[in-house]
């Protein structure tokens, strides 16, 4: 179901990161900014964190062990072969395949955390409040309802921080 | 306007963000120019023969090649050597100045690493049709299988090679196309036709560049460019081990990996110089693709041949100061003089002495030169790997064994079908994707984000 929301639209990054400072002083809670690239003020400013990194940590983690124990387990325990009289555990001759194989896992596992996390996949259906976002516009959206401000007054505060216009739109 | 201390502003003639979006799509609206239909069909061409030269490999059996026991590694190794070297420039231009943060690479990296992705594939042909039986091509990999089940050998640098590159290809396609995401969005919400809205649509995954995106976005952009900086430094190390741990003379070196690392961002920087003239030519893109630019990566250049030069001069020092009487014979008798003579002082000459002409300010601004040299060094970097190759085989420790090769046409057809397939996928590029990654040089256009950006890190 749509709901309304006040879409204020600005041409510059100063004049944005001013609205944004404005809202944030007078308590009006911002639902999203959309902008042309990324601004690490503006994430900063939502409060967004990520764990992206650590989360790649983990899956290199479990991928060096997941894959060390397969090579122990083909060369070792199923199938060994004698390659010249050398040890069939040849723990220095597995570092490079191991660490190849970590990458590959860790590309596999973020492109998916990724997706899910970004909610970015073919074929999503989505809502772009203002199509100048991916051109030259930074875009904030307010839900009416939560913002806890009324249209006029959001108007009037985001306008003097350099605005170009504010408008309401159901989406 | 963003200006770098060093280099002076990146990008030149006061856009707006607009304008760049405008600039930059441009290619992709406008119809196809003449020139860019010509050189299709003649890329075409050459892909098509690649076609017919690779079905009668296929059908015949590698007796259509004229490698033979001596010389078992001919073209084909010296072509997959030469392709994944060029591969390499792709990340190593847009993970290695991520990492250092270097703001110039932004009108760079897309086409950078677009030419990584055609140039792997093509890569990827030769290793799979010396298997022989290419339609046996999946005993590679390692899966429970009913032959045993017997695994693959992990100990063996041909096997570690293989994963390598899958996962290079893996991990470069995935870094370009999350890359090009946004920007495809971008041509999405200014298309016009319902076609192209679709079809630019599917592809940009249902961007909006909420915040939301944006966070996730640069952690996997830092999260595949770190990763991916181990691997390209892998990758040609492995490489270059399928030579080095054998007994050959002339392979069995511990120079080689760094000696082959070098030499892959070598020839791919002067891939990329090669694309980036021809691109802001053909798309008059000099306001992105600045003079700058090309002087960076020209200086670049000079610098990585410097590190040629020193290697070629290392393995010829070594080889004597060895006192190995085999390494002597390949390195005095049959390469510097001897048969391959001419292939042996070409890519001296290629490689470590025409880019030094590059120390001059006079040939760096000079644009005509600076491709003449680039593609010079890629056609000394293909004969580098032609020594390596064939030299060693060809004259090694047992004379009754020592033979002379020559390719085939097949052999021939092979390796101007991959350059012909390389061409298809960089002219389709030219056409239906942004070359120049849009919101990244928009990142850059104005001093205030780029200095906070740069002091978030």
């Amino acid at each position: 179901m749509s709901k309304p929301y006040f879409i204020s639209v600005f041409d510059d990054e100063q004049k944005l990161l001013a609205g944004i400072k404005a809202a944030k002083d007078k308590n009006v809670k911002i639902d999203e900014i959309y902008t042309p690239y990324p601004m690490h003020e503006v994430i900063e400013a939502m409060g967004k964190k990520s764990r992206f990194t650590f989360a790649a940590f983990v899956y290199g983690f479990l991928a060096v062990i997941s894959i060390l124990s397969f090579l122990y387990y083909t060369s070792v325990i199923d199938w060994p072969i004698n390659y010249g009289g050398k040890p069939t555990s040849a723990f220095p001759s597995f570092i490079i395949i191991t660490l190849v194989l970590t990458i590959a896992s860790i590309t596999i596992l973020s492109l998916f955390t990724f997706s899910i996390r970004a909610k970015i996949y073919p074929g999503k259906k989505y809502i772009m409040p203002d199509l100048r976002a991916t051109d030259d516009k930074f875009i904030m959206v307010f839900e009416e309802e939560n913002s806890g401000s009324k249209f006029e007054d959001l108007n009037k505060m985001l306008m003097d921080c350099g605005a170009e216009e504010v408008y309401k739109k159901e989406l | 306007m963003y200006k770098a201390e060093v280099r002076g502003p990146l990008i030149l003639g006061n856009k707006s963000y607009s304008q760049i979006t405008s600039d930059i799509i441009a290619p992709i609206d406008n119809k196809a120019p003449l020139w860019w239909k010509i050189a299709m069909g003649v890329s075409l061409t050459a892909a098509a023969w690649g076609v017919v030269a690779l079905y009668m490999t296929v059908r015949y059996g590698l007796g259509t090649w004229a490698v033979n026991n001596s010389v078992a590694w001919g073209w084909e190794i010296i072509n997959f050597v030469w392709w994944i070297g060029i591969g390499h420039a792709g990340t190593a231009f847009s993970i290695f100045l991520l990492i250092l943060r270097q703001k110039w690479r932004t009108s760079i990296n897309r086409a950078a690493e677009a030419m990584t992705v055609f140039a792997v594939i093509c890569a990827a042909i030769f290793p799979a049709i010396h298997m022989g039986r290419v339609w046996l091509a999946f005993y590679i990999f390692p899966y429970p299988n009913t032959r045993g089940p017997l695994w693959v050998n992990f100990n063996s640098p041909l096997f570690w090679d293989f994963i390598a590159i899958s996962a290079y290809l893996l991990i470069s396609a995935s870094f370009w196309y999350f890359g090009m995401v946004p920007d495809f969005a971008s041509i999405r919400d200014k298309a016009t036709s319902k076609v192209k809205k679709a079809i630019y649509g599917l592809l940009a995954f249902g961007w909006t560049g909420s915040t939301k995106e944006w966070l996730r976005y640069e952690g996997l952009s830092y999260i595949l460019g770190g990763i991916a900086a181990v691997l390209v430094v892998s990758v040609h190390s492995i490489v270059s081990t399928d030579f080095a741990s054998s007994v050959i003379p002339g392979w069995h070196t511990t120079l080689f990996p760094p000696y082959f690392v070098v030499g892959a961002i070598f020839s791919g920087f002067a891939m990329v110089m090669t694309l980036m003239i021809t691109i802001r030519k053909f798309y008059n893109l000099q306001q992105y693709v600045t003079d700058s630019h090309l002087n960076a990566i020209a200086r670049i250049l000079v610098f990585i041949s410097l590190i040629m030069g020193t290697a070629y001069a290392t393995e010829v020092f070594i080889a004597w100061y060895g006192g190995n009487e085999y390494e002597m014979f390949t390195f005095f008798h049959n390469r510097i003089t001897g048969t391959y003579t001419f292939m042996f002082w070409a890519m001296i000459t290629c490689n470590a002495i025409i880019p030094q002409l590059m120390w001059s300010k006079k040939i760096r601004s000079n644009i005509t030169v600076l491709f003449i040299i680039s593609l010079i060094i890629n056609v000394g970097m293909w004969y580098e790997r032609y020594n390596i190759v064939v030299t060693s085989l060809a004259k090694d420790y047992l004379p009754s064994s020592w033979t002379v090769y020559h390719p085939t046409w097949v052999e021939v057809g092979i390796y101007i079908g991959t350059l012909g397939i390389f061409l298809t996928g960089v002219l389709f590029f030219f056409r239906y994707i942004p070359m120049i990654a849009i919101s990244e040089v928009k990142s850059v256009l104005k001093p205030t984000s780029v200095t906070k950006y740069t002091k978030n890190h």
